[in-house]
């Protein structure tokens, strides 16, 4: 039984369609092949709307996934409920006040959202940075990982059904975000990369609250990882799941945990370097299986990975200046400039074209949530409709980061 | 009288005319007991009663257990509020009542007050059945469970067999929900949890086979009987197979995690309860932990004694002297002992609390003296009473088993549809049945 899909010419469609089709089909004709296929209903099929209000999707993501009983036949992401249109915000700010639209981009992970577009402005001045302020730079991104890490493990253990680890994980997350709010002054949109430094040096409170968190963060890693990581359910639930061969991998182009999880040993940080990662040592994780247990693994090992670097970072910090000599008013040479760095979720980039006003004249976000988000479609079918969360809740996007 | 009705505070305003009501009632009794027309029908009612005594017992017995899954429904949102809040290293309720337990109660004023909604296109009918056959279910079951030592509302002597015959019928109202709420998270939700729940009464029907076996008869009531003396007679001894199958079975059963698949709210919203709002969410809710407390119940009643005591009481207590006998002694003793054991209390306390005065040293023994002495009696009674103590037993496990149900909802995740129906099918049903049959081989052994 073929499903008459209405057509959007009849302007009286969306009032006199019969209840029993008042569903997830556009109103309007197919737009693509794709689309025809995908509306077009097979006996026993249904499509069921997950989104954009969900208990668990994770923002406003609207999965419409087509299944036959609980088994998921397809399933078609429809993004932009989030569209905020900071890229065009940006664009009619002056350099230094593009940066704060960056913020609630990614909102998980904010500072990283900073880092890229401020390293792509110094690119484009050919500013160099004072050491420190690298230092103060990478110390606060490095926590910032482990704050939106714990959170994965947390939303994974809810999107499973399990009530207590984002609790717990959020005690982690909570002991960081109020660190970077003594250093930054907030306690999500930080606005603290500045062009030619940060914002302010690092005080004592910021420190002393380091230095507490420092002297359990291992202990508390593990204790959380206590709940999930040999629970039988949560082995059976994840492992096998939703797993990424590296060849598909590699060609949708996913980058962060989700292709070390392949083993891809691929990293902004060891293959692209910049701050101060190369006078750092660190471990790459990597693991082989693909799977949905292995994402979630790697981020825990991350976090680990993390931990030294701010060890190391703390033992080594230089003196001295915080901010380069950076005018109030910036007006770089024409040119264009790109910048990429390892956020959380992958290779976060940032490309910015100047043409020599105060403002930049093209601003793009490569955001790596929106190219990890397109494994969905590959991994989903012949699934169940369980999990689909599951999947989705390992592949970690942030909708703000998606739809920009 | 309006004029004189509007001087009164708001308070006197009631109480004024319901004193006049009181004492135009108190002269109606009274004619109508001198005239003799009220002892008359009095006597006729009881004569009624007394006639159909069996219907009377059922009646008392059905109204009594309706109003007791109220509470039951509150103290089980509680503790699972309390509890996982706890767990969740969180406060949880602290508002309202000592330790926000009224908390559960409020959650039930504001389902009550809530609007009674209906969406477009729901078979109005089959929606508002649904709660109803539910939440009549787990009552009914609660029929033929034993709480003490007679305390129950029926013997059935096939109540085992009609408790999973009506608590099977739980599953026709969330069916019922699902089909008729026109939402297809409500569809597969009611789907899942007709799969789910035919699947898992197998099972959970096996396992208690052997306890069947065990005792000799499917009366509830006999089953407990049939397992006093110490804990060591408990089924759960002779059945530990059996209760495991039935404890995992159980939790199937009650749609809890890590099985409350029908109301995966990752995944499926709510589930069947999806388009419900208002007291026939309540119901449903209500019909949970009901359903919760039942087989908590069952799990005590079938494995672990039911009302009776683990160990026998070592030490009986028996009054050397009847009361009656003492005549005026009993008088010098009711006036004697508060006396003397308030003072006995008050004179340390007033020795060491140099700036109190004496009296104020006394009020405290005195009060100490009634606290101690309410003590001793509760414990004579609970001691003597074994209706009394049987309920005490028997709700300190149904609860052991409620904390049990609420601790793995807060840590375990779910599991899946297919995992879920693998485990009844591939491993809960052999288990039973190889359970079935060491018991039927054991019993063979031991008779002969």
């Amino acid at each position: 039984m073929a499903t008459q899909i209405p057509s959007l010419d009849d302007p009286q469609v969306l009032v006199q369609t019969p209840a029993t089709i008042y569903d997830a089909i556009p109103p309007y004709a197919p737009r693509t092949e794709r689309e025809a296929e995908f509306y077009t209903l097979r006996d026993g099929e249904m499509l069921v709307n997950m989104g954009p209000q969900h208990p668990s999707t994770h923002g406003v993501l609207r999965l419409v996934v087509k299944i036959e009983g609980e088994r998921v036949v397809d399933i078609d992401p429809v993004l932009g409920y989030l569209h905020r249109g900071i890229e065009k915000l940006a664009e009619n700010a002056d350099y230094h006040h593009a940066i704060c639209y960056t913020d609630p981009l990614e909102y998980v992970s904010s500072l990283f959202n900073e880092l890229a577009p401020v390293m792509a402005f110094e690119q484009l001045l050919d500013l160099r940075v004072p050491r420190r302020a690298e230092y103060i730079r990478v110390l606060a991104c490095e926590l910032n990982r482990i704050a939106s890490h714990a959170l994965f493990m947390g939303w994974m253990a809810l999107d499973l059904g399990g009530l207590t680890p984002i609790l717990y994980s959020f005690i982690e997350r909570d002991e960081i975000v109020e660190m970077l709010a003594a250093l930054t002054g907030q306690r999500m949109l930080f606005n603290y990369m500045r062009i030619g430094g940060v914002n302010g040096d690092l005080n004592h409170e910021f420190l002393s609250r380091l230095g507490d968190w420092m002297g359990h963060a291992l202990r508390q890693v593990e204790a959380n990882t206590t709940l999930l990581n040999e629970n039988e359910i949560f082995l059976k639930r994840t492992r096998g799941l939703g797993r990424l061969d590296r060849r598909t991998a590699l060609s949708l182009g996913l980058s962060g945990p989700n292709i070390r999880a392949c083993g891809v040993p691929y990293d902004v940080r060891r293959a692209h370097p910049y701050s101060v990662y190369p006078e750092l040592e660190f471990a790459i994780p990597t693991r082989e299986e693909g799977d949905s247990y292995a994402r979630y693994l790697l981020r825990v090992d991350e976090i680990k990975q993390s931990i030294h670097i701010i060890d190391q970072l703390i033992h080594q910090m230089p003196d001295g200046p915080v901010m380069a000599n950076v005018p109030r008013r910036i007006t770089p040479r024409p040119g264009r400039a790109w910048a990429a760095i390892e956020s959380p979720r992958g290779q976060y980039g940032c490309y910015a074209i100047s043409d020599g006003t105060d403002q930049p004249y093209r601003f793009r976000i490569h955001d790596p949530s929106f190219v990890n988000l397109q494994a969905v479609v590959p991994l989903m079918p012949g699934n169940l409709l369980a999990d689909t969360m599951a999947v989705m809740a390992s592949l970690d996007p942030v909708m703000g980061g998606v739809d920009k | 009288m309006a004029r004189s009705s509007g001087r009164l505070s708001p308070a006197g305003r009631i109480v004024v005319p319901a004193l006049g009501a009181l004492l135009l009632l108190i002269v109606v009794l009274l004619a109508g007991i001198a005239s003799g027309i009220i002892p008359a029908v009095v006597g006729w009612i009881g004569g009624v009663l007394v006639a159909n005594i069996a219907i009377v017992r059922f009646v008392v017995a059905a109204t009594a257990i309706l109003l007791f899954t109220v509470p039951t429904a509150f103290v089980i949102i509680f503790m699972e509020l309390k509890v996982i809040a706890f767990m969740n290293l969180r406060i949880g309720p602290n508002r309202v009542g000592p330790w926000g337990t009224l908390a559960s109660l409020v959650h039930g004023l504001k389902v009550l007050s809530k609007e009674d909604f209906t969406p477009t296109g729901v078979d109005a009918t089959v929606f508002t059945l649904a709660p109803v056959v539910t939440f009549v279910a787990s009552v009914m079951a609660f029929m033929v469970l034993p709480f003490g030592p007679g305390l129950f509302g029926v013997d059935l002597n096939v109540g085992l067999l009609y408790f999973f015959a009506v608590g099977g019928l739980t599953v026709v109202g969330l069916l019922m929900a699902g089909w008729s709420s026109f939402n297809k998270y409500s569809l597969l939700g009611g789907l899942r949890s007709a799969a789910q729940m035919v699947s898992y009464e197998i099972p959970l029907t096996l396992s208690v086979v052997g306890v069947i076996m065990l005792a000799g008869t499917m009366s509830l009531n006999g089953i407990v009987q049939a397992q006093s003396g110490s804990f060591l007679d408990w089924f759960v001894v002779r059945q530990p197979l059996a209760f495991l199958i039935f404890f995992i079975a159980a939790v199937a059963e009650a749609n809890r995690t890590p099985f409350d698949l029908t109301e995966a709210d990752s995944e499926i919203v709510a589930g069947f309860a999806t388009e419900y709002s208002g007291m026939r969410f309540g119901f449903f809710f209500f019909a949970e932990y009901v359903n919760v407390f039942l087989l908590s119940g069952l799990a005590v009643v079938l494995f672990f004694g039911g009302w009776t005591a683990p160990f026998p009481w070592p030490w009986p207590i028996h009054l050397l002297v009847a009361p009656g006998q003492l005549g005026l002694g009993l008088l010098a003793i009711a006036i004697g002992a508060p006396i003397v054991g308030s003072l006995l209390l008050a004179l340390p306390l007033w020795m060491l609390r140099s700036n109190w005065p004496f009296w104020q040293a006394w009020i405290v023994g005195l009060a100490l003296f009634t606290l101690l002495a309410l003590g001793a009696l509760g414990i004579y009674l609970l001691i003597n009473l074994e209706a009394l103590l049987g309920i005490v037993w028997f709700f300190i496990k149904a609860y052991a088993f409620v904390f049990t149900f609420v601790w793995m909802r807060a840590t375990l995740p779910r599991v899946r549809i297919d995992q879920l129906m693998g485990l009844a099918w591939k491993w809960l049903l052999p288990a039973a049945l190889a359970n079935l049959f060491l018991t039927a081989l054991a019993i063979l052994v031991v008779h002969q």
